[in-house]
């Protein structure tokens, strides 16, 4: 039968959110079209997007589920592969118990296929061990947030930073990594407003900024104190703000009187004109907004990077209005939602703690069966206790640790150490060559659900076409698995349903339904049915009532260069590639504009190291070495180098380490001591 | 007005002057493209707000049309198009990229309203079917601006607006007139790859050129950039340059022949000449 | 695409810093020629052959008609450090393809008003006509093109690089 349709969906690539129309020919994707009217994108879209239906149709897509049998995949029926996972996980619960299950949950998956994962993980198999790898990009942001905030989002919506007076970008490389949020800022930069990009590489965004303040890795916190000391001397907080809506003001103050302009200089490398010019053009502004990403969380202080950016807001007041804020910019399309859907190893969704008994009886009532107390592990110490061998099985749905984890060697030992391994993907992913079972799962324009973007926004993905060959919905296969362990809690029809569920148990999403999610999408929080949901947070008061200063003092990242490692070794993403580069390296455009990894070095380092543009070199770190061609490039300031982590082939997570942050265990994945040599013998 | 053009969609179905209609249409709030076979889904018709109907959908590097026409060699299909859609149909029939055989055109007029906001020339079909002719924009403002400044000025303009360009591509993917399988903005050996922003001039320049003569003016390319690149402002004027050089206006003579295919004295150059 | 490598080769002479400082009274062009093989290089032997002097500035390329010059090559020469681009083709109506020269006039009249739109001087391009007997008329071109470049001064795109 022929029809031709646009089928109006969430693009899957990164949190900006952006909306287009999937372009569907008699069952076929034949195009991409931005939706004009949605509130984001606004008819436009960025390279990645415009080609976002094309790793849909490519021939690697998992049509049927496999089985490993002595290296060689083997396809067999769902029934088979259903039944096999079934018995395995049974014996072993029985055999050890639940607690040497790991599950990783997807980012990458929609809110309902997230909640139901981690409700399948601490319902049916009894533990709390589950997570996603916002471990690995912004859990430091969850728990900074939370503590000074009381709520770990974004505090602002996109749109509004065109009418900031003036934006901190510190750590985004944002018109690479959040290509619409980059418009509003550049727009806000034509209308007036001042930009200050503080990064250490020279990106992009620079072209257009005030101030580039060109720090050194790992030394945010210096920075940030470096700024607020300014601000107080001159004068320049808002007493007002300060005395009404926060505490603990004086902890704050004592350790910033430790951070004067000379100090900061010393530690960090920006000059003190430079500090004191900056960061009273922030305080200044009437309507001063905070966008960070990756360059503050991404270390073994991620969470003082946060709080520092916290208390610099609330410093100068600017949160609870519109146009500022503290705005993470979250990098996949659903790791917001997935964190809002507990996904985490401590939180059920909406961030309610699984060790509060009042909560946790609220969900045994609802799930109808008893709940583990105790919070599970997260990404990271997954892999460290499967090398230990006291995490046995692992079950991942749309997550590939084997590029995306630090020291993947080391994730490579701990994954081949598993009794079982489950993988649920789209694509042979190199963590699912590992696996014992592959599942086939459905891509985003197989299957009806939700994502929510970086700015809270909760928006509906459509199904466009049927899954390819036998590739099930996430959804489906997890409750199958549930069923087949003898649940009766996943008895779904359809993932409207789950929402309708989700929304039962989670306040913020309480007033979430498909059919007020019909027109624009809703911002969290959205408590009832009424609720229009809520474009900026913290309006009259913080989530926790008083915002909460802290006093931070600097600490250096664990591994700093020496003679024997003489490079800061930076990794981070760019804008052809995304990710593990499942879909992106996928896609005739993106490949043609960047084929391979590269290594960023600055042009002295490179002739004293007698290294050609484009040579192909050895960098080395304590944990491996990688071979990559050179880019010399004024990008990167002197002794630091950088290496976008999409490619397999020269993937610089070999080299990364993996030390975490204490409290948020996120990987430093910014800051590590790494080696460049000629290759002994070239070709 | 949208009742008059569902009227007349509905009674071409009807009378089975064409198979299917196709047009917008209106799904909670959102607009998009649709292939209408039913009469009754012809309710949820409408007009507004305009996208690129001819855009090419790649991979296939075919507008819908095209690939319509290719998969239901017997299919007759309306299409609602303003002036501009209508235009662009034009351009494309001569290059072999539709079949204007089998498309009926339900043309329709834009506002006044809507005339202004695209800063359209010529806001009507010459098929028109509903609406009344308004005026079409003859001075436009940036335009005007950029006629002002002097070269440095102009060049200083530009190097700061191509510098933001993030090389989405977004302008030449919506634009009805391009739909080269081999498109050179892509290619190495012209423009470095892989690189933000994308070396200026020859990225920009190679578009310009290639649609120089084929451009309608219909700002889809301007509408579709992330970051505000003023790109129809050059449109319009090489548009007026080809109407002095070559009197040649793309999209209003559906037998005239394009320029750059001619001698001087507008002998068609044949292919393979 | 060996036309590319040679205009790059030829017009990314080494400029050493001290180069990209000279005044305007030091700066001395430098000019690419496209020329085409029937008519306007074989002008460009013959100016050779009858010893007429013209300006060592220029570097020509010979195609076989300049119809086959896109003007892609001309951006790409201008992008490169090319100050001046000079084209030469046979006159309208001997061109040994027929019409190959129409197809350049109207294509070079377009591409001059692109130019002037982005901010580039169109004086910077020049499209005349030169037969395989006007060796003097060759010569004369050149030299004339050369002396104009020279009082524009340097190609503003150079800095964008």
């Amino acid at each position: 039968m022929m029809y031709y349709k646009s089928v109006l969906t969430t693009c899957p690539y990164c949190g900006c959110g952006c909306n287009f129309y999937l372009q569907v020919l008699d069952g076929e994707l034949v195009g991409v079209l931005p939706c004009k009217s949605h509130v984001t994108n606004q008819g436009k879209l960025c390279i990645k997007g415009w080609n976002a239906h094309e790793y849909v149709f490519s021939k690697d897509r998992l049509t049927k589920p496999l089985i490993n049998q002595g290296g060689r995949f083997v396809e067999i029926s769902w029934e088979e592969a259903l039944n096999i996972v079934v018995k395995k996980f049974k014996d072993y619960i029985d055999n050890y118990g639940p607690e040497i299950f790991g599950v990783l949950s997807s980012a990458k998956c929609t809110n309902e296929e997230n909640f139901l994962l981690m409700k399948f993980t601490r319902a049916v198999l009894g533990t709390n061990n589950v997570d996603h790898c916002a471990r690995l990009c912004h859990a430091s942001t969850v728990v900074g947030l939370s503590q000074t905030f009381g709520s770990g989002a974004m505090t602002n919506s996109i749109g509004e930073l065109e009418k900031a007076n003036c934006i901190l970008v510190i750590g985004s490389n944002t018109t690479e990594q959040h290509p619409l949020v980059a418009r509003y800022i550049l727009r806000a930069v034509e209308k007036g407003a001042k930009l200050i990009v503080a990064d250490p590489r020279a990106i992009h965004l620079v072209k257009f900024a005030d101030y580039h303040i060109q720090q050194r890795p790992g030394t945010d916190v210096a920075l940030l104190n470096g700024f607020m000391n300014v601000i107080l001397n001159l004068g320049l907080e808002d007493r007002e703000f300060i005395s009404e809506r926060t505490e603990d003001f004086e902890e704050l103050k004592k350790v910033i009187e430790n951070y004067p302009p000379a100090y900061v200089e010393k530690i960090t490398g920006v000059s003190k004109d430079d500090l004191i010019d900056s960061a009273k053009t922030f305080a200044i502004a009437n309507l001063a907004s905070i966008v960070y990403s990756m360059g503050i969380t991404q270390h073994t202080t991620g969470v003082d990077n946060v709080t520092s950016c916290a208390n610099l807001a609330m410093l100068t007041g600017n949160v609870g209005k519109r146009s500022t804020g503290v705005n993470p910019l979250r990098g996949q399309v659903n790791v917001q939602g997935a964190c809002d859907m507990g996904a985490l190893p401590n939180v059920y969704s909406g961030y309610q703690n699984v060790t509060d008994e009042k909560i946790r009886i609220k969900f045994e009532k609802a799930w109808n069966v008893e709940l583990p107390s105790k919070p599970g592990l997260t990404v990271v110490e997954m892999i460290n206790e499967a090398k230990k061998g006291s995490i046995k099985i692992m079950y991942v749905m749309g997550e590939n640790p084997m590029l995306s984890n630090p020291d993947i060697n080391h994730v490579k030992e701990g994954l081949n150490n598993l009794e079982f391994l489950v993988v649920q993907d789209i694509f042979l992913t190199d963590t699912a060559k590992l696996a014992n079972v592959v599942l086939p799962a459905a891509s985003y324009a197989e299957k009806d659900g939700t994502f929510t973007a970086t700015d809270r926004l909760v928006q509906r993905i459509e199904k466009a076409i049927t899954p390819i060959g036998e590739s099930k919905p996430d959804w489906q296969i997890i409750c199958e698995l549930a069923r087949r362990m003898r649940s009766n809690q996943f008895e779904y029809t359809s993932p409207a349903e789950i929402m309708d569920e989700i929304a039962s148990v989670t306040p913020i999403y309480g007033g979430i339904t498909y059919k007020r999610l019909e027109k624009d999408g809703l911002r969290w929080p959205c408590i009832s049915k009424e609720h229009p949901g809520t474009l900026y947070l913290h309006k009259e008061k913080f989530t926790r009532g008083k915002g909460r200063f802290f006093g931070i003092d600097y600490k250096e990242p664990a591994e700093l260069p020496d003679e024997e490692y003489p490079f800061i070794l930076t990794t981070g993403r760019i804008m052809f590639h995304f990710h593990t580069g499942t879909m992106s390296r996928r896609t005739r455009l993106l490949n043609r504009e960047v084929q391979t990894g590269y290594v960023e070095i600055n042009p002295h380092d490179a002739e004293k190291l007698e290294i050609h543009d484009g040579e192909p070199v050895s960098v080395k770190s304590r944990r491996g070495e990688i071979k990559v061609k050179a880019l010399k490039t004024n990008r990167v300031p002197e002794k630091v180098i950088f290496i976008p982590f999409h490619f397999a082939e020269c993937a610089a997570n070999v080299l990364t380490n993996p030390a975490l942050d204490p409290v948020a265990k996120i990987p430093e994945y910014k800051v590590c001591a790494a080696r460049v040599e000629k290759l002994s013998d070239t070709i | 007005m949208i009742g008059k053009i569902r009227e007349l969609a509905k009674r071409w179905i009807a009378e089975g002057k064409t198979d299917a209609i196709f047009g917008l249409k209106e799904e909670n709030g959102h607009v998009a493209p649709n292939l209408f076979i039913k009469k009754s889904e012809l309710e949820r018709l409408v007009i507004s707000p305009n996208y690129s109907l001819c855009y090419t959908l790649r991979p296939k590097n075919s507008n819908i049309f095209s690939l319509l026409e290719r998969k239901y060699p017997n299919l007759k299909i309306g299409v609602v198009v303003r002036g501009c859609n209508e235009r662009a149909l034009f351009e494309l029939a001569k290059r072999d990229q539709v079949d204007l055989e089998r498309i009926e055109i339900l043309g329709i007029a834009c506002t006044k309203e809507e005339a202004l906001e695209c800063r359209c020339p010529k806001p009507y079909p010459q098929n028109l079917l509903v609406g009344e002719r308004v005026e079409g924009v003859t001075n436009d403002d940036n335009v005007e601006a950029l006629l002002k400044k002097t070269l440095p000025e102009r060049l200083a303009f530009w190097n700061h607006e191509f510098s933001k360009c993030i090389k989405c591509y977004g302008c030449r993917n919506v634009c009805p007139m391009c739909f080269c399988q081999d498109c050179r903005m892509e290619k190495e050996q012209w423009v470095k790859t892989g690189v933000l922003p994308p070396e200026d001039p020859i990225f920009h320049f190679i578009r310009f050129y290639h649609i120089s003569e084929r451009c309608i003016e219909c700002g889809e390319c301007e509408k579709a950039c992330p970051v505000d690149i003023p790109l129809l402002t050059i449109s319009k004027l090489l548009r007026r340059d080809i109407k002095e050089l070559f009197d040649y206006e793309a999209g209003l003579d559906v037998k005239q022949e394009s320029p750059l295919l001619t001698t001087l004295d507008e002998t068609l150059i044949k292919r393979g000449e | 695409m060996k036309l590319i490598l040679d205009v790059k080769q030829m017009s990314e002479m080494k400029e050493t810093s001290a180069n990209s400082k000279k005044s305007k009274d030091d700066f001395e062009p430098k000019i690419i020629a496209f020329t085409c093989n029937w008519c306007s290089y074989a002008g460009a032997d013959l100016a050779g052959v009858s010893r007429f002097q013209y300006p060592p500035n220029i570097r020509i390329i010979r195609l076989m008609c300049t119809g086959r010059l896109e003007p892609e090559i001309v951006v790409k020469a201008l992008s490169h450090g090319a100050d001046g681009v000079l084209i030469l083709g046979c006159h309208i109506g001997d061109c040994h393809y027929l019409t190959g020269n129409h197809r350049t006039k109207k294509r070079i009249a377009i591409l001059k008003r692109i130019l002037s739109y982005r901010g580039i001087d169109p004086r910077r391009v020049k499209l005349d006509w030169v037969s395989a007997a006007e060796g003097y008329r060759f010569a004369k071109i050149v030299t004339e093109f050369t002396n104009e470049i020279r009082r524009s001064g340097p190609n503003p795109l150079k800095e964008l690089a």
